[in-house]
C-alpha cells in the first residue's frame, strides 16, 4: 500500500497551550486508522490542522504526493479529503438530496457560472453528478428519504447523510470523529458494517476518532494513540492494547475523573 | 486660547460619549448584543429630564435622579420585555437568535423614536438650567460649568463603576455572569436578575449622558442615532472591555472630533464616529485597552 | 391542480399586479408600484440577512447610491434607462463587496455597526457632495424615455418596475436553487461545515454582499422612477429598519417572505394615515413581536400550514426508483 497523507512534525498551538505536538504519521492508500486517546487528547485538533481548519504552527502534510500545508480547508476538501463532525453539522432546513448536493460543491470552482447552470458542471469529465448522488442513496441506503428535510431524520440517519455529503465527493481520505456518539448498539453495530466496506467499495482511506476502543481494535488496521498532544503509540490493535504507555495514559484519565 | 477653549469641549463631550458607550459594553458584556436602542435611552433621559424641570419646574438634581431612576427602570422593562423572550428561544440556533435579539433592539429603537416624537416631535427644544450660561474661568480659559460638571459626573462615576464591580457583591456577580453565564447558573446566581440589573445600569449610564448633554444640545428624538454611532466608537477605541478603557475612548474620540472640526471642516464632526467605528474595528480590533475583541468581556 | 396554484403563488402576485392595475386609481397605482420596489430590495436583503444569515445594516445606503446613480446619469448626462439602471445597480454591488471585505473580518455582530457606520457616511457623502447630488436639496428625477416611449406618470412607471420586478425574484429563485444559493445556506448554518464541502467562504461572502446590494441599487433605480425627486433623507437608518421588517415580516429565508412583507408594510403606513411617529411604533412593535413570536414571520407560518410550498433548493430533483442496495462497484 502507498502513502496517500504523510503528516511530518505537525504542531497546532492555542495561545500558550499546545494541543498538537509535533506529530507524526502516515495514512495508507486503503487503510482504516484508528485515532484514540483520553480526553483532550488532540483528536479533534489533529482532525482540524488536516482538514485545514485549525492553522498549523510547523511542520507540513503531502496529500496524495503534494504539499497541502499552505491550502484552507476548502482547497483540501476539493483534493478530497473530507470529514465528519462529532455533532452533526448539516443544514436542517435542506432536505438530504440538497444537503448532498452541497458535498459536490468544489466541482465547479466557478459560482457566478454555477449559478446559470444550477449544477456543478463536471469540466473533467468524470462520471455525471446525478449517477453519483443516486449511487451514494442506494449505498447508504438513504432513497427513501431523498426529499425528507433532514431535521426530520434520527441521529443515526444524519450521520448517514453526513458520510453522503463527503462520498459523493468521491474523496480519498475520510475522516470520522466519533459517528457512533448517540447510537444504538443496534445502530452501532450496523455503522460498523458500513465503515468496514468503505475503504474497498469507495477507493478511500479513512482515519476514525473512536472513544469505544474494542469498536477500534476491531475495524482499523492500525491505531494511533495520543495523549496530551503528542503520538505515544501506534501499531495493531493487539499491539496497542498490550502497550504499558498507552496503559498508563488511559489509566491516568480514569484515576483523575 | 483657542486650542484650551477646543480641548474643554472636547474633553466634556468626550465623557459624554464614553458614558453612552459604556452602556453598550455593559449589555454587550453580559449577553454578547450590541443594543441599538441605547441611542434612544440617552434620548429619553433628555426628554424626561426636559419634562421634569420645564414642564414640572423642578430642580435641576431632583430631575437628574427622576430621569436616571426612571430611565434605569425602563431599560430593565425593555429587556424584560423584548430580549428575555428571545433569550429564552435559543434553542433556534445561535446565529439565528443573535439576528432576532438585535432585530429586536432595533425594534426597541424605531418604537422609543416614535413614542417620543408624539409629544415632542413638533420642534427642536433646548433645557435651560442655571449652568447653561455660566461659566468657570480657569487659567483664563472660559469653560462652561455645564462642561465641569459633565466631566467631575464621569469622573466620579466611573470610579463609582470601577469600585463597583471590583467590590460589590452584585457586581461580582455580573462579571461572573458575564464570563460563564451557565457556571453562574450552577453556583446559584439567578442570571436573568443579573441581565435585568446589567440592563438598569447601563440604561441609566445612558440617561446620565442624555441629561447631562441635554442643556448643551438641541433635543430632538431623533438624536439617539448620531449618539450611539459616538458611544460605539468610543466602546471600540477602548476596546469593549474596560470601564476606563471605554471612558478614555470616547475622550479620545471628543477631542480627536472637535479638532478635525475646527481645522478640517465643521461637517467631518458627522461621520467621524463612523469612520472610527470602521477603521478600528477592521484595522485595530483590540482597541486602547482591549484584549481579545472576539471574546466577551 | 391546487400544488400547481401553491406551487405558483409568487408569479401568481406578479399576475394579480398587472391585473389590478387596470383597476386602480393614480394613487393605488403609485402604492402597488411601491410593494414591487420594496419586492426587489426584499428579495435582496433576504438573500444576505435570510439565507446567508449575514448581518447588513447598509440596504438603504445601496438604495440611495442606486438611486442617484440612475437619477444622476439620466437627469444630468441624458443616459438611457437601459444603461443607467444597470450601472445603479452595478454600482451599489461594487459599493457592496467593498462594504463585504469587512465581514471578513469581524463576525455577525460587529458587522452590523460597521455597515451601519458605513451607509452613514454614503448618506453624508450624497448630502455633502453638492456639486453632483445637489445636496440635502436631492435631485429631481426625469420620466424615462425607452423604445421612444415616454414613461411618465403611475401607470407607465407600473410597467417598467413590474418587469423588473419579476426578472428580478425569478433571478433570486435561480440563485437560491443554485450551488451558490447552497453556499449560502451552508454558511449561515455552519462556517466549519461549509468549508469542510469545499465552500471558499469569504469569496462567498464578498459575492453574497455584492449580490444583495445589486438588488438594492436596482430597488433604488426604481424607487427614483416612482419618486419625482429623491434627497438624502430618502435614504437613511429609517429606510434600512423599513428593508428589514419587510423582510422578518414577510418570513426570511423565503422567495414569497419580501413579497408579503412588501404588501403589508406599504399599505401599513397609509392605514397609519402617513404620521411618522406612528409609522415607527407599528414597524418596530411589528419587528419586535415577529422575531419573539413568529421568527420565520408570515411565509414561514404559511409553509408550516402546508398553504406554502418549502423553499426548494435545488433545481433538478433525482428519480429514484425505489431499489434495494445494489452491489457498488469500483469509486
Amino acid at each position: 500500500m502507498s502513502s496517500l497523507l504523510t503528516v511530518e512534525n505537525v504542531t497546532v498551538q492555542f495561545g500558550g497551550l499546545v494541543a498538537v505536538d509535533k506529530v507524526s504519521l502516515t495514512i495508507a492508500e486503503g487503510e482504516i486508522r484508528g485515532l484514540i486517546g483520553p480526553n483532550g487528547a488532540g483528536k479533534t485538533t489533529l482532525f482540524n490542522a488536516i482538514s485545514g481548519l485549525a492553522p498549523t504552527r510547523s511542520g507540513r502534510m503531502i496529500f496524495a504526493g503534494a504539499d497541502v500545508t499552505a491550502l484552507g480547508a476548502p482547497d483540501r476538501a476539493a483534493r478530497g479529503i473530507r470529514r465528519t463532525f462529532q455533532t452533526v453539522q448539516l443544514v436542517q432546513s435542506m432536505t438530504v438530496f440538497e444537503n448532498l448536493l452541497l458535498g459536490l460543491h468544489s466541482r465547479a470552482d466557478n459560482p457566478l457560472a454555477a449559478l446559470f447552470v444550477g449544477h456543478a458542471v463536471n469540466a473533467r469529465g468524470a462520471t455525471d453528478p446525478m449517477a453519483t448522488i443516486t449511487r451514494v442513496l442506494d449505498y447508504l441506503d438513504l432513497a427513501p428519504r431523498v426529499d425528507h428535510l433532514v431535521s426530520t431524520l434520527s441521529i443515526a440517519e444524519q450521520r448517514y447523510v453526513e458520510i453522503g455529503q463527503a462520498l459523493v465527493a468521491s474523496p480519498r481520505l475520510l475522516m470520522l470523529d466519533e459517528p457512533t456518539a448517540g447510537l444504538s448498539p443496534a445502530q452501532v453495530a450496523r455503522l460498523d458494517d458500513l465503515i468496514a466496506r468503505l475503504p474497498a467499495d469507495w477507493n478511500v482511506s479513512i482515519v476514525l476518532v473512536e472513544h469505544v476502543i474494542p469498536l477500534v481494535v476491531k475495524l482499523c488496521h492500525r491505531i494511533t494513540v495520543l495523549d496530551r498532544g503528542r503520538v505515544i503509540a501506534e501499531g495493531t490493535g493487539e499491539q496497542i492494547e498490550n502497550d504499558p504507555a498507552v496503559q498508563e495514559a488511559y489509566l491516568g484519565e480514569r484515576l483523575n475523573a | 486660547m483657542e486650542i484650551a477653549t477646543l480641548l474643554s469641549v472636547g474633553l466634556s463631550n468626550g465623557c459624554l460619549y464614553g458614558l453612552v458607550g459604556l452602556g453598550l459594553v455593559l449589555v454587550y458584556s453580559s449577553q454578547g448584543i450590541p443594543n441599538f436602542a441605547h441611542g434612544e435611552l440617552f434620548m429619553a433621559g433628555a426628554f424626561l429630564a426636559y419634562t421634569a424641570i420645564v414642564l414640572l419646574g423642578l430642580p435641576y438634581f431632583l430631575s437628574f435622579l427622576i430621569a436616571v431612576v426612571g430611565i434605569g427602570l425602563m431599560g430593565m422593562l425593555l429587556e424584560w420585555l423584548a430580549i428575555r423572550p428571545i433569550s429564552l428561544h435559543r434553542s433556534l440556533g445561535r446565529a439565528s437568535s443573535e439576528v432576532a435579539i438585535v432585530l429586536a433592539t432595533v425594534g426597541l429603537a424605531i418604537v422609543l423614536k416614535g413614542l417620543a416624537r408624539i409629544p415632542w416631535g413638533d420642534s427642536v427644544r433646548n433645557l435651560p438650567t442655571a449652568f447653561t450660561t455660566q461659566t468657570v474661568t480657569i487659567g483664563g480659559v472660559a469653560i462652561a460649568t455645564q462642561r465641569l460638571l459633565i466631566v467631575a459626573v464621569t469622573l466620579v462615576l466611573t470610579v463609582a463603576i470601577s469600585v463597583f464591580f471590583a467590590r460589590a457583591p452584585l457586581g461580582k456577580k455580573m462579571r461572573a455572569t458575564a464570563q460563564n453565564p451557565t457556571g453562574a447558573k450552577l453556583i446559584g446566581i439567578h442570571t436573568s436578575n443579573i441581565y435585568s440589573a446589567t440592563w438598569a445600569l447601563a440604561a441609566a449610564c445612558g440617561a446620565i449622558a442624555g441629561v447631562l448633554a441635554a442643556p448643551l444640545i438641541f433635543l430632538h428624538p431623533d438624536m439617539g442615532t448620531r449618539m450611539l454611532l459616538k458611544g460605539f466608537a468610543a466602546a471600540c477605541l477602548g476596546g469593549f472591555g474596560s470601564v476606563t478603557g471605554v471612558l478614555l475612548g470616547g475622550v479620545l474620540m471628543g477631542v480627536v472630533e472637535i479638532f478635525a472640526g475646527r481645522y478640517i471642516a465643521t461637517s467631518m464632526m458627522d461621520i467621524f464616529a463612523p469612520i472610527i467605528i470602521i477603521l478600528v474595528l477592521l484595522f485595530w480590533p483590540q482597541g486602547l485597552f482591549g484584549a481579545r475583541r472576539a471574546a466577551r468581556v | 391542480m391546487r400544488t400547481l396554484l401553491q406551487n405558483n403563488l409568487v408569479w401568481l402576485f406578479f399576475a394579480g399586479t398587472v391585473a389590478l392595475s387596470f383597476t386602480t386609481d393614480a394613487y393605488s397605482q403609485y402604492l402597488m408600484n411601491l410593494v414591487l420596489v420594496y419586492v426587489v430590495i426584499g428579495q435582496g436583503l433576504n438573500l444576505i440577512l435570510g439565507f446567508a444569515g449575514m448581518f447588513a445594516f447598509a440596504h438603504g445606503a445601496f438604495m440611495g447610491i442606486g438611486a442617484y446613480v440612475s437619477a444622476l446619469l439620466t437627469a444630468k448626462l441624458g443616459v438611457s434607462l437601459l444603461v443607467a439602471m444597470p450601472a445603479a445597480g452595478v454600482a451599489a454591488a461594487i459599493v457592496g463587496a467593498l462594504i463585504g471585505f469587512p465581514a471578513l473580518r469581524v463576525s455577525g455582530l460587529y458587522l452590523a455597526m460597521v455597515t451601519l457606520g458605513f451607509s452613514e457616511i454614503v448618506q453624508w457623502g450624497i448630502k455633502h457632495w453638492k456639486s453632483v447630488t445637489g445636496g440635502p436639496d436631492g435631485v429631481s428625477v426625469p420620466a424615462p424615455v425607452l423604445f421612444g416611449h415616454r414613461f411618465y406618470g403611475d401607470y407607465p412607471t407600473f410597467y417598467i418596475v413590474v418587469v423588473v420586478a419579476l426578472a428580478m425574484t425569478l433571478l433570486a429563485q435561480a440563485i437560491i436553487r443554485s450551488k451558490l444559493g447552497r453556499a449560502f445556506v451552508a454558511i449561515r448554518d455552519s462556517e466549519i461545515a461549509a468549508q469542510c464541502s469545499g465552500i471558499k467562504v469569504a469569496r462567498t461572502k464578498v459575492l453574497a454582499f455584492a449580490i444583495s446590494a445589486f438588488y438594492a441599487g436596482i430597488g433604488g433605480s426604481l424607487f427614483s422612477l416612482t419618486q419625482s425627486y429623491i434627497t438624502p433623507e430618502n435614504f437613511g437608518f429609517y429606510q434600512t429598519t423599513l428593508h428589514f421588517c419587510i423582510v422578518i415580516v414577510g418570513g426570511a429565508a423565503s422567495l414569497a417572505g419580501p413579497i408579503i412583507g412588501s404588501i403589508i408594510l406599504t399599505w401599513l403606513p397609509e392605514v397609519l394615515r402617513n404620521a411618522q411617529a406612528l409609522q415607527e411604533i407599528g414597524y418596530g412593535l411589528m419587528l419586535i413581536l415577529f422575531v419573539i413570536f413568529a421568527p420565520r414571520g408570515i411565509a414561514g407560518f404559511l409553509i408550516d400550514k402546508g398553504i406554502l410550498p418549502r423553499e426548494r433548493f435545488s433545481l433538478r430533483r433525482p428519480s429514484l426508483p425505489g431499489r434495494s442496495r445494489p452491489a457498488p462497484q469500483e469509486g
